[in-house]
C-alpha cells in the first residue's frame, strides 16, 4: 500500500471523464444554442449577434401548414409501410419455418446499408412519369400514360419505407426473439388454442415493442431528408427538411425562419423519442430479462414457400433492383429502358473517376471516414465507459447529452453548427475540419450505443478484479477493458466509417468549395449534370462502402479468431 | 503489530439513494483470522465486503486496513481499491477470457513491476498451490467452472496481498465440488496464514471455514462470534433459525421454579421447559431456542426434565436425517433425527431434550 495521498489515484479517471464530458458538451450544446438564438432572431438579418428577439419566426410557421401536412402525410404513410414490412418479415423469420431463415436475417440488414439516397436515385430512374424505365416498358406494352409516378408523396414514402423497413425489422425481430416461448406454451398447456394464444398472449407481449418501433421509425421519418430531396424537389413537393434546406440555400437565405422550423422539428422528434423511451422502459415485459430464447417456430406447411417468395421480393426490391438499375443506367450514354447497342458505354465511370471534383470528394470522404471512425471510437469508447461504468457523478446527464443528437435531424444540427462556427474565432468553416466535428457530433449516439452494447455485456467484476490486483485506471483500461471491448470498438469503427462516407444531411450544408465530400457531390451532380454520371458516382460510393465493409469484416473475423480460442 | 486488528470497520453506513443497504456496522478482523459475513441475500454482506475492498463508496463510517485509514467519511478519505493492497476472489471468478491462465495469475505481479524471474516463480508457486500448474498456457476461456475457481484463487494469492476477500466464491459450483473446494480453501488459508473476509449465505460453508462469523440481516449485524458460539448460543430468533434450524418456544418466565443456573419457561399449555440463560435476562416475552437435531423421540418416557408426550403428525425421510413434525400441546415442533425407526402418523411418543440444549434468547429490541 502506498497511501501517500489518498485522492491522487482518482485523477486519471476524473480528468478523462471531465475532459470527455466537456468536449461532448461543447460539441452538442454549442450548435444548439446558436440554432435557438437564430430562431428567435427578429432583428436585422445581416447583423450578428441578433439585434432583437421575438417569436415572429415561429408565428410565421403558421403560413407553412402545407409543408407540415406534407411531412406528416409522407411520414405516416412511410411508417405504416415500414412497420408492415418489418412486422411481417420479423414474424416470418423468427416465428415460422420459412426456408433459409438465417440467411434472410442477415440480408434484412442490407437495405439499411444501401441508403435511401441510392434507393431514391434508382427509383427515380425507374419511376419518373416520362422517362422512368418502368413507364417506358409499360408504354411499350401498350399502356397509355405513366403507370407509376415516383416523383410524388407516395414515391417518397415508398422509398423511405423500403429502407426504414429494415430498421423496423431489427427492432421488432429483437422483441419477438426475446420472448420466452414458455409463456406461450403455458397458455397452450392450459388449453388455449393457437389463435387464442396468439391473441391473448403473443400480441399483448410484443405490442409495446411494436409500438416503440412505430414511434422510433416515425421520428426517423420526420427527420429524413434524401428521398424527399431527390423525389420531391423536382415537383416542388416539400417536406420540412427539404424546406429548411431550401430556406438556407436560396438567395437571400431565410436563416431565422429555417431555424424556427428546425427547432420545431427537433422539438417534435424529441417528444417522440422521449415517448419511445417511456414505452420501451415501462411497458416492455419481454425485453427485461435480456435473455435470448430460441423462439418457437410455427410450421406453416406449404405456405412457407409463399413467405419465402415474399422475403425474396423484399430483398430484391430494396437492394438488388436499385443497384441493378443504377448499374444499368450508368452503363449507358443516355439511360433508356431499351438501349441500342451503340448506347452502351463505360465513359460515365471513366468521367466519374477522372473528374477532379469527384476525385477530391472521394478522397475527402475517405479521409473523413477514417478520421471520424478512429477519433470516434476513442471518444465514444471513453464516453460509454464513463456513462455506464465509472459511477462518476453526472454520468446520467452525460448519457442524455450524448443521445441528444438522436433527436435532432442531421440537417438541422449542421445548420446550428454552420451558424455557430461562422462566428467562432477558429477559421474552420468551409474546411473538412468542420465536417469532422459535425460527424463526431451527429454520430455520438450511434457510436456510444454500439460500444456500450458490448460494454454492458462485459461482467463488471472483470474490471473490478484488476482494480483489486492493484492496477491503476489507465493500466486497467489498457490491459482489461480495451481488449475485452475490441469487438465493440471494431464494430463501431466500421459503422462510423460507413456512416461518415454516406453522410448527406450534415455535409450538404457544411461542405465548402474546397472541402467537397461524396454524397452531397452525388446530389449536386444529380441536379446539375446527367443522371447516368450520377448513377456511376453512386455505384462507386456503394462499392467503396462494400469494400470497406468486407475488408473490416475480414479483419474483425481474424482478430476474433486470434483472441478467441 | 500482531495485536492490532488487520481490518477495522466502524459505524459503517452504505446508502443507495434513499435505501440504507448497510447500517451502523462495526467489526474487526484480526491478523491471520478468517472472518465470515453470513446472511440471507440482500442483507448487505456483499456490500460491506465491497466497501472494504474499495469498490463501493460508503456514506458514513471508518474503515482501517493494517492500521491505515482507507475510508473515513468525516476526514473525507477514500483510498481507491487498487491502492488498498487487498485481493479478492469474485463470485463470477472474473477470469479474463482474453488472457492465458499464466497471464491471469501474473497480472497483480506485473502491475507491481516485478522482475520476470520473480513473476515466473510466484505464478508457478500459486498455480502449484491450487494444482493448476499443467494449465498455465491454457486460454482462460477453455476452463471448467472448478478450474476457473482455482485460477481465480491463484491469481488472488499470487502477489502476496495482506488480506484476501471472498465474495461467495463457491456459489456457482455444484454441491459435490463445493464441498471439496471448501476443504481446500480452508487448507490453503491455513497454509498461507492470510487474513481473510469471506461472504456467504451458506451456513455449512460459514461454519466449516471461519474462525469467527458475523451474522447480518437487513443491513445490520445480528451476532458476532465463533461458529460454535453462533450455533450453540444464538442471540435471537433470527440467528437461531438462520444458523441451522431451530424450534422457538415462547412462554413466560417461572423464576420460582428455577434451580441453579437453569431458567424455567412455562408455555401457554403449561409445559415447563428448563433452559440455560447464559447470563441473559429474560424479557417480557422470553423465548427459548431448541435445535431440531437436539430433540429426541422415544417410545418410553426418558429420565430427567424436559420430557413431554407428543403425537407424531408427519414423518419425512430426507436421506441423512428424517424430519418429524410432532404435535406438542397446541403447537408443532420439528425434530430431525438420523437413523430413526419409522414412526407411523398419529402414534404417540415421548419428546425430550437436555436443558443445556435449550437456550434462552436475548430480549428483542422493540420490533
Amino acid at each position: 500500500m502506498t497511501g501517500s495521498s489518498p485522492r491522487a489515484g482518482l485523477s486519471g479517471k476524473v480528468v478523462a471523464g471531465v475532459a470527455a464530458a466537456a468536449v461532448t458538451g461543447v460539441l452538442v450544446l454549442y450548435p444548439i444554442f446558436y440554432l435557438l438564438q437564430a430562431s428567435f432572431d427578429v432583428g436585422d438579418p445581416d447583423v450578428r449577434p441578433p439585434t432583437a428577439y421575438g417569436f415572429d419566426n415561429y408565428a410565421a410557421l403558421a403560413s407553412y401548414t402545407r409543408i407540415m401536412t406534407n411531412t406528416i402525410t409522407v411520414s405516416l404513410a412511410a411508417t405504416a409501410m415500414a412497420l408492415v414490412f418489418g412486422f411481417a418479415s420479423a414474424w416470418m423469420l423468427t416465428r415460422t419455418n420459412v426456408p433459409w431463415r438465417r440467411g434472410f436475417e442477415q440480408l434484412m440488414a442490407v437495405p439499411y446499408y444501401v441508403t435511401p439516397l441510392l434507393g431514391a436515385l434508382a427509383w427515380s430512374l425507374l419511376g419518373t412519369p416520362e422517362s422512368g424505365f418502368i413507364n417506358q416498358i409499360a408504354r411499350a406494352l401498350g399502356a397509355h400514360g405513366p403507370v407509376i409516378d415516383m416523383l410524388s408523396p407516395a414515391g417518397i414514402a415508398w422509398v423511405m419505407a423500403l429502407f426504414e423497413g429494415s430498421v423496423a425489422f431489427v427492432m421488432i425481430g429483437a422483441v419477438m426473439k426475446s420472448m420466452d416461448p414458455a409463456l406461450e406454451e403455458a397458455s397452450q398447456v392450459m388449453g388455449g388454442g393457437r389463435l387464442r394464444t396468439m391473441l391473448t398472449i403473443t400480441l399483448p407481449l410484443v405490442a409495446p415493442g411494436v409500438l416503440g418501433a412505430a414511434v422510433f421509425v416515425f421520428a426517423e421519418m420526420l427527420g429524413s431528408f434524401s428521398a424527399a430531396l431527390v423525389l420531391g424537389l423536382p415537383v416542388r413537393y416539400y417536406v420540412i427538411t427539404t424546406a429548411i434546406y431550401q430556406l438556407i440555400s436560396q438567395y437571400p437565405p431565410q436563416i431565422p425562419l429555417a431555424a424556427a422550423m428546425g427547432v420545431s422539428l427537433f422539438a417534435v422528434m424529441f417528444v417522440m423519442l422521449f415517448l419511445y423511451r417511456r414505452i420501451i422502459t415501462s411497458r416492455s415485459y419481454v425485453t427485461i430479462s435480456g435473455k435470448a430464447f430460441r423462439p418457437r417456430v410455427m410450421d406453416v406447411g406449404a405456405l412457407r414457400w409463399m413467405l419465402f417468395a415474399l422475403c425474396v421480393t423484399y430483398v430484391l426490391v430494396s437492394v438488388a433492383l436499385p443497384v441493378a438499375t443504377l448499374a444499368f443506367a450508368a452503363l449507358q450514354k443516355l439511360a433508356v429502358a431499351f438501349p441500342a447497342s451503340s448506347n452502351w458505354t463505360l465513359s460515365n465511370f471513366r468521367t466519374a473517376m477522372t473528374m477532379n471534383a469527384v476525385q477530391q470528394a472521394l478522397g475527402n470522404s475517405l479521409i473523413l471516414g477514417v478520421a471520424t471512425a478512429s477519433i470516434g471510437i476513442v471518444l465514444m469508447g471513453l464516453l460509454s465507459w464513463i456513462i455506464y461504468r465509472s459511477r462518476l457523478p453526472g454520468a446520467p446527464v452525460l448519457e442524455y447529452l450524448v443521445m441528444f443528437p438522436q433527436a435532432v435531424p442531421r440537417l438541422v444540427f449542421a445548420f446550428g453548427m454552420m451558424w455557430a462556427w461562422l462566428v467562432f474565432p477558429l477559421p474552420i468553416y468551409g474546411t473538412i475540419w468542420i465536417l469532422l466535428i459535425a460527424y463526431l457530433t451527429v454520430f455520438l449516439p450511434l457510436g456510444v450505443r454500439t460500444i456500450s452494447g458490448v460494454l454492458l455485456q462485459i461482467d463488471r467484476s472483470l474490471e473490478e478484479c484488476a482494480e483489486m490486483c492493484g492496477a491503476p485506471w489507465g493500466y486497467r483500461m489498457r490491459t482489461i477493458t480495451m481488449p475485452l471491448l475490441r469487438p465493440g470498438l471494431m464494430a463501431a469503427w466500421i459503422l462510423l466509417f460507413i456512416a461518415s462516407v454516406r453522410e448527406l444531411g450534415a455535409s450538404i450544408l457544411l461542405m465548402g468549395p474546397h472541402s467537397k465530400v461524396l454524397t452531397p457531390a452525388i446530389v449536386e451532380s444529380w441536379a446539375a449534370t446527367s443522371s447516368e454520371l450520377t448513377a456511376a458516382m453512386a455505384l462507386i460510393q456503394t462499392v467503396v462502402v462494400a469494400l470497406a465493409l468486407a475488408f473490416f469484416m475480414a479483419v474483425t473475423r481474424r482478430a476474433i479468431a486470434v483472441s478467441g480460442d | 503489530m500482531d495485536a492490532a486488528p488487520q481490518i477495522a470497520v466502524e459505524n459503517l453506513d452504505i446508502r443507495y439513494g434513499s435505501v440504507l443497504a448497510v447500517e451502523n456496522v462495526s467489526f474487526v478482523v484480526n491478523t491471520g483470522e478468517q472472518l465470515t459475513l453470513l446472511g440471507p441475500s440482500g442483507c448487505g454482506k456483499t456490500t460491506t465486503l465491497r466497501a472494504i475492498a474499495g469498490l463501493e463508496k460508503p456514506s458514513a463510517g471508518v474503515i482501517r486496513i493494517g492500521g491505515q485509514t482507507v475510508y473515513d467519511s468525516e476526514r473525507k478519505i477514500h483510498v481507491p481499491a487498487e491502492r488498498r493492497g487487498l485481493s479478492m476472489v469474485f463470485q463470477s471468478y472474473a477470469i479474463w477470457p482474453h488472457m492465458t491462465v499464466f497471464d491471469n495469475v501474473a497480472y497483480g505481479l506485473r502491475v507491481r513491476r516485478k522482475s520476470r524471474s520473480e513473476i515466473e516463480e510466484k505464478v508457478a508457486q500459486a498455480l502449484g498451490q491450487v494444482q493448476m500448474s499443467a494449465f498455465a498456457s491454457r486460454r482462460a476461456s477453455a476452463l471448467s467452472g472448478g478450474q476457473q475457481q482455482r485460477v481465480a484463487l491463484a491469481r488472488a494469492c499470487a502477489f502476496s496481498p495482506s488480506v484476501l476477500l471472498f465474495d461467495e466464491p463457491l456459489s456457482n459450483l455444484d454441491a459435490k465440488l463445493r464441498a471439496d473446494m471448501r476443504v481446500e480453501l480452508r487448507d490453503l488459508q491455513h497454509r498461507l496464514g492470510i487474513t481473510s473476509v469471506y461472504v456467504t449465505h451458506d451456513l455449512e460453508e460459514a461454519l466449516a471455514m471461519s474462525d469467527r462469523i458475523v451474522v447480518m440481516r437487513a443491513g445490520c449485524i445480528e451476532q458476532i462470534g465463533s461458529p460454535t458460539e453462533i450455533y450453540n448460543l444464538p442471540r435471537n430468533a433470527f440467528v437461531a433459525d438462520f444458523v441451522g434450524s431451530a424450534n422457538l418456544i415462547r412462554g413466560r418466565a417461572r423464576p420460582d421454579l428455577a434451580a441453579g443456573a437453569h431458567f424455567v419457561l412455562e408455555t401457554d399449555e403449561g409445559h415447563l421447559v428448563q433452559a440455560l440463560a447464559h447470563g441473559r435476562a429474560p424479557g417480557p416475552e422470553p423465548t427459548v431456542s431448541v435445535r431440531t437435531v437436539h430433540l429426541h423421540l422415544s417410545a418410553t418416557k426418558p429420565e430427567g426434565p424436559n420430557a413431554w408426550p407428543v403425537v407424531v403428525r408427519r414423518s419425512v425421510f430426507q436421506g441423512d436425517f428424517t424430519q418429524v413434525h410432532v404435535a406438542w400441546g397446541g403447537r408443532e415442533l420439528v425434530v430431525r433425527a438420523a437413523a430413526l425407526a419409522p414412526l407411523p402418523e398419529g402414534s404417540a411418543a415421548w419428546l425430550s431434550v437436555a436443558p443445556e440444549h435449550c437456550v434462552l434468547l436475548e430480549r428483542e429490541a422493540a420490533a
